[in-house]
């Protein structure tokens, strides 16, 4: 039973995170390396306003949800809108430039050593018991929610609203959507802003859990895979994809060996690329049009 | 690919001309005084500068086959520290288990290379661009945790420790014999690549990068010349590994990290795309790189202060110049080195006619 | 409304600073008609759209010479979202809807300029009453649509944009010839209803002649021979060669020199 707990918490993580690589895939073709270290920013911002704004902590939060929005907009506005109509592997590279520029930033600002915004904030992370003796923590239990919330948000926003069809419509063919007095960069902002603060949600969320430090990147690495695995194009599939990798991950830690963490979502991106590689639910011609 | 700009009047006139590596008696001159330079800085330079410059021929070795692969044939790969890994490990390995000389563990190392090669290759047959970026960084991911691994079962959990090679019983620990062993691998590689490219391989991998429909119709074999690409790169990468293992007298995992791989990328673009002087130039920039951020920020007041903050600068100012290449000279300094002979070659005219010259 | 809309200057483009797809020419739109651009492939005429509608730097060409003036002002080589702005909507030849949106969808894409949200509707609902077929079809995807039906869907959310001048780039291509003449019909409805100018392009005379009140001929970058619809259905070459009736006698295609044919042209 433990172990379905810690499968599910294990995919929120990955779901909250993927969905920001395929919300930014989805509109310009582009994997933004840096995922890992925006969803970082987000939680180090948190863990500040949290400092701000001793005694208040929703404040804070409200705060970082705000910083969190503008730092992917800043980072779209400020340096890849240069790269937009240049080679994707141009600005797949520039994407990983922005990552190490935002790692050694952080350090810079923050320094190296472990943050606990949890204790910041004035919560508390209890653990709850579950049916059949399982046990959660609070902070993992939230985060399960805001990933039905956030996908919830997403699913809806994309297609109801006005412009989550624009910026579907954009994805699937910028040039008629340009013709159709759709502003591209807008859209291409717009979705680096979700994209961050869904990573970020992610991030600050992980921080509160288990503390902040510079290993959250290795966590961005590792959700490449579900959101390959479950087709890059793809929000069902993302959801999907980290359910399967988490599983993976987990299962093969319980009964094989706990070193293999930081592998099994690769292989199991492996397995994928070889068998299907456009993903669970991503559209083939997206793998020719790289 | 871009030519070097010439003054008029050069004119090739038979096939030895046009096939030679050298061409006009600037060229040969330049380069003349260029290796004696070389061959002079050892007994010039302190203990210092010799192992800043053996670091930036290991890097040299390492990015020529980068650019071979990516810069010439177009196949992007994140997996490159995973490769130089292996080189490493393999000498680490042969060294620990069976105590082999270092003309065994080269060898042997390439071979590996060549082998993974064939791995890191097979995805490339199905997938290109970022899907082939992503499945060889998985399979970097695998190499390392196979390092790791072995390390941990073998007990050697902070890195497995090798002794210098040996020539005839007399160890080879003096700074200057490394200069020249590595300025030899350096040259050695650089001749390679040279050679690959001017054969119908080179031609074959420009097809390829340029318009891999295109090539496959004019009958150019895509999957043996992507293979051939990942297997040499990835063998001349393995030795890089285990000459960086045989240097450094040391091997672990965390030597061999994402970061690494970064940096060679960065090389590689920041060097200049599909240009072998472009890996040199980049190598020795990347290398040189942290020094020059280390002086600077000790020339300031209060040094002190920013000793601890090294790492992280060196980080943040690392991907900050990147950017800056990336933006505003994707050429690169090869790029830039081409303007500037323009500039001295056509002045005082500022541009060269639109029409009729190319 | 009346006066001149469009008028394009000896108007030259160039690709990829090498090729000259448009060798200088003039023509001019009235406001409220209907002007046809004709020619064979490769004529030029796309390039010719792609000029207006600010559409070129993407394949790497240039306005080299020459003006383009909408409404008195220059706009050669300006970027697109500008000219959709001013009112110049195109209807490209491929890739014309979104094809993993539904057809509504589709219809709710498109910004039309300075409207507000209500304007939009109601140009919508306007744009259902133009094509009723699309009313029925709200909920289907817009990549499974028949090529007919593409293609009204494709002129309708160009007209959601609440364009001057609409562009339209090869509408009868792939499609049946009962389908072009309901599309043709509709043109024409939506002319006179909305007050809206057309320009277009086309390969097959027969349907540009049916609507348009003025044509042009382009041929190699060049434009050889204009006029009213009605002159050119009459000219003899204009038969010949693009509407294929001939006069009467076999004539063997080797019989036809290059060097008369151009004498006709430009004699």
């Amino acid at each position: 039973m433990q172990l379905i707990v810690n499968i599910i918490v294990l995919s929120a993580i990955y779901a909250l995170l993927a969905c920001g690589y395929v919300l930014i895939y989805r509109v310009s073709r582009v994997l933004n390396m840096a995922h890992g270290e925006i969803a970082m920013l987000g939680a180090y911002m948190l863990f500040t306003s949290a400092s701000l704004f001793v005694g208040n902590p929703l404040t804070a939060i409200a705060v970082a949800v705000v910083m969190s929005l503008t730092i992917g907009v800043l980072v779209y506005v400020l340096l890849m809108r240069k790269m937009t109509g240049e080679m994707v592997l141009a600005a797949i590279l520039t994407t990983i430039a922005i990552g190490i520029l935002l790692r050694g930033l952080i350090v810079l600002i923050w320094s190296a050593a472990q943050q606990r915004p949890l204790e910041a904030l004035g919560f508390s992370n209890p653990s709850i018991e579950l049916i059949g003796g399982a046990r959660i923590s609070a902070c993992a239990a939230l985060m399960v929610i805001m990933t039905a919330v956030v996908y919830g948000g997403l699913f809806a926003f994309l297609r109801f609203g006005r412009w989550g069809v624009r910026m579907r419509a954009a994805g699937q063919n910028p040039l008629l959507a340009a013709q159709r007095g759709v502003n591209l960069n807008a859209i291409y902002a717009l979705a680096w802003a979700l994209s961050s603060l869904s990573g970020s949600i992610a991030g600050m969320l992980i921080a509160l859990d288990s503390g902040l430090d510079q290993t959250m990147v290795v966590i961005g690495l590792k959700a490449f895979a579900p959101a390959l695995v479950g087709g890059l194009d793809s929000l069902i599939g993302a959801l999907l994809g980290s359910l399967i990798v988490a599983a993976a991950e987990v299962l093969a830690i319980h009964y094989i060996d706990p070193l293999l963490s930081d592998v099994v979502p690769f292989l199991v991106l492996i397995a994928m690329l070889i068998v299907r590689p456009w993903g669970l639910f991503g559209t083939r011609e997206e793998l020719d049009r790289v | 690919m871009s030519r070097a700009p010439r003054a008029s009047g050069y004119f090739r006139t038979s096939y030895a001309q046009d096939l030679a590596l050298v061409g006009t008696r600037l060229e040969r001159t330049s380069l003349g005084v260029f290796i004696l330079a070389l061959l002079a800085f050892p007994f010039a330079a302190s203990a210092f500068q010799l192992d800043l410059a053996c670091q930036v021929f290991l890097a040299c070795v390492g990015a020529l086959s980068l650019m071979l692969l990516t810069g010439y044939a177009g196949q992007i790969s994140l997996g490159h520290a995973g490769l130089m890994a292996a080189g490493a490990f393999t000498v680490g390995i042969l060294f620990r288990e069976t105590n082999a000389p270092f003309w065994i563990t080269l060898p042997c190392a390439a071979l590996v290379g060549a082998l993974l090669g064939i791995i890191f290759g097979l995805p490339s047959l199905r997938l290109r661009g970022l899907y082939l970026a992503v499945s060889t960084l998985a399979l970097h991911f695998v190499v390392i945790y196979l390092g790791g691994e072995y390390e941990s079962r073998r007990g050697f959990s902070t890195g497995i420790v090798i002794d210098p090679p040996t020539l005839g019983g007399f160890a080879i620990t003096d700074g200057r014999i490394w200069y020249f062993i590595l300025l030899a691998a350096a040259a050695t590689t650089l001749l390679l690549c040279v050679n690959l490219l001017r054969a119908r391989s080179g031609r074959a991998w420009r097809a390829i990068r340029a318009h891999e429909t295109v090539a496959e119709a004019l009958g150019i074999s895509i999957a043996g010349y992507k293979l051939l690409a990942f297997v040499i790169s990835s063998a001349i990468t393995a030795v890089a590994g285990a000459l960086f293992a045989y240097y450094r007298g040391f091997v672990s995992v965390e030597a061999f990290s994402l970061f690494l791989t970064i940096q060679y990328l960065a090389m590689v673009i920041i060097g200049g795309m599909g240009s072998l002087l472009g890996a040199l130039l980049g190598a020795t920039f990347v290398t040189l790189f942290p020094y020059i951020i280390e002086t600077g920020l000790l020339a300031l007041p209060g040094a002190q202060r920013y000793a601890s903050l090294l790492f992280a600068v060196n980080y943040a100012g690392f991907g900050f110049v990147m950017i800056l290449f990336l933006i505003f000279e994707p050429l690169g300094l090869v790029g830039i080195w081409h303007r500037i002979q323009s500039y001295f070659l056509l002045w005082p005219f500022k541009h060269r006619s639109a029409s009729g010259s190319r | 409304m009346t006066g001149t809309l469009l008028a394009i200057e000896k108007l030259e483009v160039v690709y990829k600073r090498s090729i000259t797809a448009v060798q200088g020419i003039t023509l001019a739109v009235e406001a409220g008609q209907i002007v046809a651009l004709l020619g064979t492939n490769g004529a030029g005429k796309s390039t010719t759209l792609r000029a207006i509608s600010g559409f070129l730097g993407l394949d790497d060409a240039r306005v080299t010479e020459g003006t383009i003036s909408f409404k008195g002002t220059h706009i050669e080589n300006r970027p697109p979202h500008e000219n959709t702005r001013r009112g110049i909507v195109l209807v490209p030849e491929r890739d014309k809807v979104f094809p993993n949106l539904t057809v509504a969808e589709n219809l709710i894409a498109p910004v039309p300029r300075g409207t507000s949200h209500v304007e939009h509707r109601r140009r919508e609902a306007l744009v259902y009453q133009f094509f009723p077929r699309l009313g029925e079809l709200k909920t289907r995807i817009g990549g499974l649509l028949s090529g007919g039906e593409r293609q009204m869907l494709a002129l309708a959310s160009a007209i959601v944009c609440r364009p001057e001048l609409l562009l339209v780039d090869e509408l009868s291509l792939g499609l049946a010839p009962v389908v072009v003449e309901d599309l043709l019909r509709r043109l024409i409805e939506i002319r006179r209803e909305l007050g809206i100018t057309i320009l277009i392009v086309e390969q097959s005379a027969t349907v540009a002649l049916e609507i348009a009140d003025y044509g042009y001929v382009m041929e190699n970058g060049r434009i050889v021979l204009d006029g009213t619809a009605a002159r050119l259905r009459s000219h003899p070459d204009i038969q010949e060669f693009y509407l294929g009736s001939k006069s009467g006698e076999r004539r063997n295609y080797r019989d036809v020199k290059q060097y008369r044919r151009s004498r006709r042209w430009y004699g």
